[in-house]
């Protein structure tokens, strides 16, 4: 019984023994990220974004004089681009010089550690390397930071510009759409919010102003956020990417398959 | 047969061993994987023991937002006033509030100043140092300083309520006058659409007049027979009916063009209100900015009594070095206040807005809910993210993971750790 027993055993390690290695790949080592929050406590960062705030006031000042003068619609929504326009060109004057050294400081030691793509923190639970340091000691220094002489190499970790799909018309079509119903809705429920009596009244009435907006959201929404999936995943695996993060979580490098999604979802 | 080799012992080795190589976990360092993990944390969030109470404040944050975007009925000019009027008692209090402790803020900041630069001339052993460090403290002198100070204070806001009183009794009075003039409007039309069922009245009588004495001529001849004179009643009340019907008719579509009108009228009404009351609001905001900076620029003139002149360069260093810690010092400490009296401005404001008919959202009371919630929605979610946080990391090391996300779009390789985490977060509260 026990040289059975034995046998089973040894023939199940030696099982997993001989099935394991021809699987076994190197691990992904080449993944950076940048704690974006600690980089804006920088005193440049600070100093900079206490200008803006300082112009943003004046401005906000100047906006509600002119806005009042704006007697229609045309006219207001003229008036709010002009000022956001003038908004981020300060902005852009300001701080951009300062998101330029940044971003040049951290494509240099992305290339000194030999790193693919440098993501946000906020995006990372465990492993990768920080290099917010290296960024920061980089950045604060009074030399000046040349530019890598190399592209970051391919990347097993893809991007999506989400911003850009949401541009696609049946993706437009469909969100204005819903925020059409979410407002229509909103019309509606919230005079009879108002009037309730009571407390369980008012929970009903906000339960059943959920379950329009929810329903409509499954009908309108999901079925469009599970084709973007399906799409992206189509697409990361013909460019032999593991994982899509959006855009906005990629600070450097990466592989962009926005396009590819793109054209898998106007197939 | 020995015990082993019965079915249900095979199947115990056999389901045991099957557990050994499942214990093992995901082959992380496969071709597929390559050590990188991710967890889905919002379908963690929705395990967590504690997301009841987070959906409960979300619902309740929804609500209130919901709620705030309910049409407000257009008040009357003595609900405005009264309004207003609550909402101006409570600005000043706040006003009052603010520059009572930034005044008492600035006297203890020059108080300590000046006892620091008195000690540095002391230790610098500057020629009459003591002389100076007492003129400095001069009751006399600090005393004459706070009252000016105090004096500006009162005479700002004392000039502050009399703008914002003579703001208030424009916007009524405007909003009376306009009031008035809707209503004027209101009863011409009235009378005028009256006026005009009289006219169809008349015209409708005048237009069956002769039809209908014809047939009353008819009736008075007492020889009629029954027959005749019914069938001639009929006659006679189809030409009233026939009339009241017309005549119904328009008064209906008069009361309709009526209550539109009505509307049309509260909308102008409102607009012109609104339009009214923010030209005052500017131009009394403007009038209390320049008398604000008339009052910074007095105060900054009654600084503390000059300097030594023949003071070492290392002194005059030291001392300036003092002036500015205080100064920052004070200023840091004095924007405190001042955001917090922005933040009740802000709100006041909003209410204001509010009061002639904007859309703001939220206010008052269910502005200051809504903060309160929100602060605590965003503290729980960030205890519960930790957690789960921690939770993946713990479980990721365990495994050998290299790498592990928590936002990932899709993935076509990597491994899903969201089941796991999640049955490790339901089980820490088991």
């Amino acid at each position: 019984m026990n040289i059975r027993l034995a046998t089973f055993f040894v023939s199940a390690i030696l099982l997993a023994a001989f099935v394991a290695p021809s699987a076994i790949a190197a691990d992904l080592s080449d993944v950076g990220f940048v704690d974006q929050a600690e980089l804006a406590n920088l005193p440049p960062f600070v100093a900079a974004n206490r200008q803006l705030a300082a112009y943003k006031q004046a401005l906000d000042q100047q906006f509600n004089s002119a806005i009042k003068g704006a007697s229609t619609d045309a006219d207001k929504q003229r008036v709010s681009m002009q000022f956001q326009q003038q908004y981020s060109d300060k902005q852009r004057e300001i701080v951009g010089p300062l998101f330029q050294r940044a971003n040049v400081a951290i494509g240099q030691v992305m290339a000194t550690r030999n790193l693919s793509v440098v993501v946000d923190k906020r995006i990372v639970i465990f492993g990768g390397q920080d290099i917010t340091k290296d960024v920061e000691t980089l950045f604060m220094s009074n030399q000046a930071i040349q530019p890598p002489t190399a592209t970051p190499g391919p990347s097993e970790i893809g991007y999506v510009d989400q911003t850009v799909l949401d541009g696609l018309p049946k993706v437009k079509a469909a969100n204005d759409q819903m925020q059409q119903f979410a407002s229509t809705e909103r019309a509606l429920y919230a005079p009879k919010l108002a009037a309730a009596k009571s407390d369980a009244e008012r929970k009903q009435i906000y339960q059943d102003f959920n379950k329009a907006l929810a329903d409509k959201q499954e009908q309108l929404l999901n079925p469009l956020v599970e084709q973007t999936k399906n799409a992206t995943a189509a697409a990361a695996q013909k460019r032999n990417v593991l994982l899509v993060v959006d855009r906005a979580d990629v600070i450097y490098g990466g592989t962009d398959i926005t396009a590819d999604v793109q054209n898998e979802l106007t197939k | 047969m020995s015990k082993m080799s019965s079915p249900s012992k095979r199947a115990r080795v056999a389901a045991f061993t099957l557990a050994i190589l499942a214990g093992c976990g995901p082959n992380v360092h496969s071709s597929s994987v390559r050590g990188a993990g991710y967890v889905r944390v919002d379908e963690v969030i929705k395990h967590h023991p504690l997301y009841s109470q987070l959906s409960q404040l979300d619902d309740a944050i929804a609500a209130i937002q919901l709620q705030a975007a309910a049409p407000h009925v257009p008040l009357s000019a003595a609900q405005i006033a009264q309004q207003t009027k609550e909402l101006t008692r409570e600005m000043q209090d706040a006003q009052a509030r603010a520059q009572k402790i930034i005044a008492q803020k600035q006297q203890d900041y020059a108080r300590r100043e000046q006892q620091a630069v008195a000690a540095a001339l002391a230790a610098a052993g500057v020629p009459g140092a003591g002389q100076y460090a007492a003129q400095q403290m001069s009751a006399t002198s600090a005393q004459q300083a706070q009252s000016a100070a105090q004096a500006a204070g009162q005479d700002f806001v004392a000039y502050q309520q009399s703008v914002m009183a003579s703001d208030n009794a424009a916007a009524s009075a405007i909003a009376r006058q306009l009031q008035t003039q809707a209503a004027e409007k209101y009863r011409a039309k009235a009378e005028q659409l009256q006026q005009s069922e009289t006219d169809l009245s008349l015209r409708l009588t005048q237009q069956d007049a002769a039809q209908s004495l014809a047939i009353k001529t008819r009736m008075s001849n007492l020889a009629l027979d029954e027959a005749t004179r019914k069938q001639l009643e009929g006659q006679l009340a189809a030409l009233d009916a026939k009339e009241q019907s017309q005549l119904s008719a328009q008064r209906k579509s008069d009361a309709a063009t009526l209550a539109a009108y009505r509307t049309q009228l509260d909308n102008e009404t409102n607009a012109a209100l609104r339009e009214q009351i923010s030209s005052i609001q500017s131009q009394t905001a403007a009038k209390i900015n320049e008398r604000r900076n008339e009052v910074t620029a007095q105060l900054r003139n009654l600084g503390p009594p000059a300097l030594p002149s023949d003071l070492s360069p290392g002194v005059k260093d030291k001392i300036a070095q003092i002036q500015k810690q205080f100064q920052g010092q004070f200023q840091a400490d004095a924007q405190k206040t001042v955001d917090e009296f922005n933040a009740t401005q802000a709100d006041l404001n909003r209410q204001f807005a509010a009061l002639h008919g904007a859309d703001v959202g939220a206010t008052g009371a269910a502005a200051k809910e809504l903060d309160a919630l929100q602060k605590r929605r965003d503290d729980l979610y960030k205890e519960i993210v930790d957690q789960i946080q921690r939770e993946a990391s713990r479980i990721a090391k365990d495994q050998g993971f290299s790498i592990v996300f928590s936002g990932v779009d899709a993935a076509a390789g990597g491994y899903d750790m969201t089941g796991e985490v999640t049955k490790d977060v339901e089980s820490l509260h088991e």
